[in-house]
């Protein structure tokens, strides 16, 4: 019977603390964006005349299909990040698209109508060099993939290997090309830099060596870098030190044709490495005879071979890219040059002559904030007179993805650079107008001088300009309630973007790999702004800070980017308006000496700008903003800003305090033996936290105090050691002022990957029990204990008593890829945990399931302080998933802001995707439920009405008749 | 507050440098659990298969959003157009093996590997590591339906409404009150003779004061309604009388 009790207590408990997502509100304030990473490998679908696919393959290791007409994925394939998911090639056959993967281990083919996998081989293992099509009789049936030291062949239609050869020579000889023209020859090419070009071929049908050659070629030193196939088994090469071109038939493998560039007329800019570009349709035939030579980076010319001979048909200067498309028998050259600042226009030549297409000009307008083109890939279609229309997918530097058609009409933009979304920040959206003149009237000073009369004037305009906007507002809703529903559009523009009532709505600022800067409406996810940052390093390390907020109107806000080399240590500052994106006005100081440590301050200058200080390698302290205001301040609160700095290579963590004249002391230092554990994580408090208890009211009505230190640290070590018997993980919680050690655990038995959420007086942790082989989380909670030392302020100097540690574990059913806690504006909401899921999801888990304080039997006063009795595992239920099937893939981080309502907090997750949505872990008790029924209450309000009079009415009759009586 | 109190923030350029250095390290040194540690590519690597199956829906129409995923993201398979999947490369050791599609849901299965290559399948049990409950292998991984996102909303009805147990609690003894006296002549004597008998055979043991008090109170209220007529309900007696 107990038993039974509670059980029942668990359910009520459970349904209580339940969070999910009605159906209804589907796409009512979430919203998904998917991406698919910067292109690698391109093709158009081109089986179908009418095919609206286009196939992408990615340096995410994404393979998607998008619809060409809206740009949406229809479908995707994610594999694992790293070497092992590495998209190595893409080779097309009709609708089986052929991939690489992993430097050559798995060979793969796929089902391109439906998105599924037909086959996949396991390859030997050896690094990748090339792969290609093998025709034979104008059929496609084989595939060969080259390897360091052998080729296989392999049958397209289920994978098996037909036959594999080992490579001759192979320890000397560097093979680096595979290719077939359409007989049943396949050729390789390798190369002994600066020596001779080995050439072996294959009988396509059993591998045997029909033929096996070495041609002198001292200036050769890559095959794929400066050499094509073009016409028939002709390989012609571009040298730029002898300033020609070799020509090498493969059939004859007499020797090589050099053709100096001078007899065509043609000049190599110099420092520049000419390349080729050829083009061969279909894999069963030979290559075109075409072929483009690019000279200087704006500098083409189209060549053809005739009967042996070398023909220029077309020189392209200025020309940014070109590309060959075909379609039907018809093949075609896009040529792009720029044609002024901002536009460069896109036009067709005919192969085979070189001239140009007439009504083929597309200008692709550039846009100032992005990078430059990249690269250009053409569909080319037949039209209904056999003439040739085509679209374009330009790639520029920045990752986007533009699709065209003619004249210029964009179809659609992808930005693939928010694939790869480092840090974020959420921004609220300034005041309106006539919200600004109210903000106005109370806080300019001169009003105050103005006299009485001109503020009730004031006060009366400004209450006019409400009701104006109102009654405009009014009319919109009005307006929009006549139109059928799809056509009203949430145009969010910059111009009628303001806070809404509860804050709801804000600018996301994101900060993407590639270096291009975001601004995200939260609302609808329109991209608002975006600012393309050149010259950032390839392994960037950013640190987003907001210095001011839209709060101090008519003060603009202002983010700084801290952009640090990993390798060098010196970093730059990029100061923009988080709002409009523009760069401030503020120059940044120059920053010659590696950066090791930088941090907001909380007080700020005279301009509201909070100041952030950098700590370079010589500990020297400098400010920005660092006006007079500033450093006189500094110097006063220099005696109590500390700072720490971690150093994972030697396993130190070393407290520092500023001195007055902006040099700095070391005060501790704690040293971790790097021989048997290396620090993996050090995380602190977030600085926006509140805390709105101090303490947790107990069954028997004491009150057990938080230990809420805000300078309290978790590190988290990992043993050197990975040997399941001995690997451990460890935490220590370390007072980042003082160094004192507050706590430490082990996790004996466990390795990481470790995700810690720390927050209030709670650090969870998650980590890999190598013994049972599960996820486990472990929670560590510090009370103060019954009484509070000093409940007036916290100060790490005075706090003599240890806190009291509790902890538990947990057994979780999933391996996770990120966590985060919610975040409310007064922290009186109770908390939940974001946990970001492998297979996309991102569960809400209730962070009352993870109380060290949960009893293994339910007494009458743990009941009465709501705590679940203990159970070793953690659920995961569906309901609890806050994104339900708008899964997230590759969750990175989780990013959490409160809004203006104290129910709400505001939730993005980023990886592949971005998601957004609102969680309410308490439920909205602060705002009628989008599901109140006004009819019922209304209804009611209005039956109690008439039954009142009625009976009203009743009683004076009852009365009446009494008094008759 | 104190003044060193929020003056302190960690530097994520520092942070992230050192965890991401060491999460890679940590990656390509470790070949997994009960792997060799100089197992070289190739060697002992072996492959799960298996079969998803969603009964009653073709494979095709939900493949596409499907991956297998062994002991989180360690290892991915794609599922083939039949529903069926392989996941090469695994060293041998014990893994959870799961199918992943954001539309259905399937269980996950524990797969143990040999270093020789023996193949075992199993439920998954967290809590008892070891417990072994047989699973067919080459896997046959049936889906139990499509997943659960929503709950419900609680909508509103006359029936809820009524079926409500305080409304029920309320109504009950009314009716009781109104109908009672109408359908049974208390003041026939034999009838409540009867009455009281019925009365103590089911409550045989007088201490239990509840039941019957409620039953005397109720039989003297409708006593002393008939003759005050106070009661709204008793009404319709007095009138006939």
């Amino acid at each position: 019977m107990a038993k039974l009790i509670l059980l029942l207590l668990k359910c009520i408990l459970l349904c209580g603390t339940v969070y999910a997502v009605f159906e209804d509100q589907v796409g009512k304030f979430d919203w998904r964006q998917q991406y698919v990473g910067k292109v690698r490998f391109c093709h158009f679908d081109a089986h179908m005349q009418s095919s609206k696919k286009v196939l992408l393959a990615t340096e995410s290791n994404v393979f998607a299909a998008l619809n060409t007409r809206t740009g949406e994925v229809l479908w995707r394939h994610v594999d694992k990040t790293g070497p092992e998911g590495n998209i190595d090639a893409f080779l097309q056959n009709g609708q089986d698209a052929v991939l690489v993967v992993g430097n050559g281990r798995f060979l793969r083919s796929w089902e391109t109508n439906i998105g599924g996998l037909n086959w996949e081989a396991v390859l030997d293992s050896g690094s990748f060099q090339s792969a290609c099509l093998i025709g034979q009789q104008g059929t496609v049936k084989n595939v060969a993939v080259l390897k360091k030291t052998a080729i296989s062949l392999h049958y397209l239609s289920n994978g098996h290997q037909k036959w594999i050869e080992n490579l001759p020579d192979s320890d000397t000889v560097d093979y680096q090309t595979v290719y077939s023209g359409g007989n049943s020859e396949v050729y390789v090419l390798g190369v002994v830099p600066h020596s001779h070009i080995a050439i072996v071929a294959f009988s396509g049908d059993d591998g045997e060596i029909l033929q096996q050659s070495s041609v002198e070629a001292p200036w050769l030193s890559s095959i794929p870098e400066s050499c094509q196939m073009v016409d028939q088994d002709l390989l012609i090469c571009v040298d730029s030190t002898t300033m020609s071109l070799y020509t090498l038939d493969l059939k004859l493998q007499l020797q090589l044709n050099q053709i100096p560039l001078q007899s065509l007329e043609l000049e190599v800019d110099p420092d520049f490495r000419p390349s080729l570009v050829s083009h061969q349709p279909n894999p069963a035939k030979q290559p075109r005879s075409e072929f483009f030579l690019q000279l200087a980076p704006d500098h083409y010319v189209l060549l053809q071979f005739n009967n042996g001979q070398l023909v220029v048909l077309r020189d392209f200067k200025p020309a940014l890219l070109v590309s060959f498309a075909t379609t039907g028998e018809k093949t075609v050259a896009a040529v792009m040059s720029p044609k002024n600042k901002t536009a460069s226009s896109i036009n067709l030549f005919n192969a085979e002559t070189g001239r140009r297409l007439l009504d083929t000009t597309l200008i692709f307008t550039m846009d100032p904030n992005g990078g430059k083109p990249e690269k250009l890939n053409v569909q080319a279609f037949l039209k209904k007179d056999d003439s040739v229309g085509y679209r374009v997918m330009v790639q520029t530097k920045d990752h986007t993805l533009t699709f065209l058609q003619q004249p210029g009409r964009v179809l659609w933009t992808r930005e693939e650079a928010l694939s790869d979304v480092l840090t974020m920040e959420m921004v609220d959206l300034p005041l309106t107008g006539t919200q600004a003149e109210l903000e106005g009237e109370f806080g300019k000073k001169t009003a105050i001088q103005d006299g009485l009369m001109s503020m009730v004037f004031k006060r009366l305009s400004s209450q006019l300009i409400l009701l104006q906007a109102w009654v405009a507002h009014l009319w919109k809703l009005f307006y929009d309630a006549r139109k059928p529903r799809s056509q009203v559009k949430n145009d969010i523009s910059m111009e009628n973007l303001s806070r809404d009532e509860f804050n709801l709505q804000k600018m996301m600022v994101m900060v993407t790999a590639s270096g291009k800067l975001f601004g995200i409406d939260s609302k609808t996810g329109g991209i608002l702004w975006k600012h393309y940052l050149e010259n950032i390093p390839s392994n960037a390390a950013f640190k987003l800070m907001v210095q001011r907020t839209t709060a101090h109107f008519p003060h603009p806000p202002q983010c700084t980017l801290l952009i640090k080399d990993k390798d060098t240590g010196l970093a730059s500052l990029h100061v923009f308006n988080p709002i409009y994106g523009k760069m401030s006005h503020v120059s940044p100081p120059a920053l010659p000496q590696p950066i090791l440590q930088s941090l907001m301050l909380p007080f700020m200058d005279q301009d509201y700008a909070k100041v952030l200080l950098l700590i370079d390698d010589q500990y020297k302290v400098s400010a920005f903003p660092s006006t007079k205001y500033v450093l006189q301040q500094l110097q006063e609160m220099a005696s109590s800003i500390f700072f720490f700095l971690v150093d994972s290579n030697q396993g130190r963590l070393s407290g520092y305090r500023l001195r007055t004249d902006l040099s700095t002391e070391q005060i501790w230092e704690v040293a971790l033996p790097t021989e048997t554990q290396k620090i993996v994580s050090v995380k602190g408090k977030k600085p926006n936290e509140h805390v709105h208890s101090q303490g947790r009211v107990m069954g028997d009505r004491s009150v057990l105090y938080k230990y809420l230190n805000p300078n309290l640290l978790a590190v988290v070590t990992e043993s050197t050691d990975l040997h399941q018997e001995r690997s451990f993980v460890g935490i220590i919680l370390i007072d980042g002022v003082t160094g004192r050690i507050i706590h430490e655990a082990v996790q004996r038995k466990a390795r990481g990957p470790v995700h810690v959420v720390h927050s209030e007086n709670w650090v969870v942790y998650e980590y890999w029990s190598t013994k049972s082989r599960r996820n486990e989380f472990s929670v560590i909670e510090l009370y103060e204990g019954m009484e509070l030392y000093n409940s007036t302020a916290f100060s790490s100097l005075d706090r003599p008593l240890v806190p009291q540690v509790l902890q538990q574990s947990y057994i979780f059913p999933s391996s996770i890829s990120t966590m985060e806690a919610t975040l409310t504006e007064k922290g009186i909401t109770s908390r939940h945990l974001l946990i970001g899921l492998p297979s996309g999801g991102i569960l809400s888990l209730p962070k009352m399931f993870l109380d060290p304080r949960r009893p293994e039997m339910a007494s009458e006063q743990s009941r009465e302080e709501n705590l679940i009795p203990y159970a070793p595992e953690l659920m995961i239920r569906t309901e609890w998933f806050v994104n339900y099937n708008q899964t997230v893939s590759r969750v990175r981080g989780i990013y959490t802001a409160p809004s203006g309502l104290e129910s709400t907090c505001l939730v993005v997750a980023y990886g592949l995707d971005i998601y957004h949505t609102r969680v309410y872990p308490s439920k909205q008790f602060d705002v009628l439920k989008d599901d109140y029924d006004y009819m019922l209450i209304s209804s009611v309000l209005l039956a109690l009405f008439f039954a009142t009079m009625i009976s009203k009415r009743l009683a004076e009759v009852k009365l009446l008749n009494r008094a008759w009586r | 507050p104190s003044r060193d109190s929020a003056l302190l923030t960690p530097h994520p350029c520092l942070q992230v440098s050192g965890a991401s250095q060491s999460s890679e390290s940590r990656k390509n040194s470790d070949p997994g659990p009960g792997a060799a540690a100089a197992t070289p590519l190739g060697g002992d690597r072996f492959k799960i298969e298996g079969r998803a199956i969603v009964p009653g829906v073709k494979a095709q129409d939900w493949v596409s959003t499907a991956r297998v995923l062994v002991d989180g993201e360690d290892y991915v398979g794609f599922l083939r157009t039949d529903g069926g999947f392989s996941v090469n490369d695994v060293p041998s050791g014990s893994y959870v093996v799961e199918v992943v599609t954001p539309s259905y849901r399937f269980e996950p299965v524990r797969v143990d590997i040999t270093s020789k290559g023996k193949m075992r399948a199993r439920m998954v049990n967290y809590i008892k590591t070891s417990e072994v409950i047989r699973q067919p292998y080459p896997l046959q991984i049936r889906s139990s339906g499509p997943h659960s996102y929503f709950m419900k909303r609680e909508t509103w009805g006359w029936t809820d409404f009524l079926m409500n147990p305080m409304v029920m609690m309320m109504v009950l003894p009314l009716l009781i009150i109104v109908l009672l006296p109408k359908v049974v002549n208390t003041n026939d004597p034999e009838m409540r003779k009867e009455m009281e008998q019925s009365m103590n055979m089911l409550n045989p043991n007088p201490e239990l004061p509840d039941v019957s008090e409620l039953m005397t109170k109720l039989f003297s209220g409708s006593k002393g309604s008939s003759k005050a007529s106070s009661s709204k309900g008793t009404r319709p007696a007095v009138k006939r009388r």
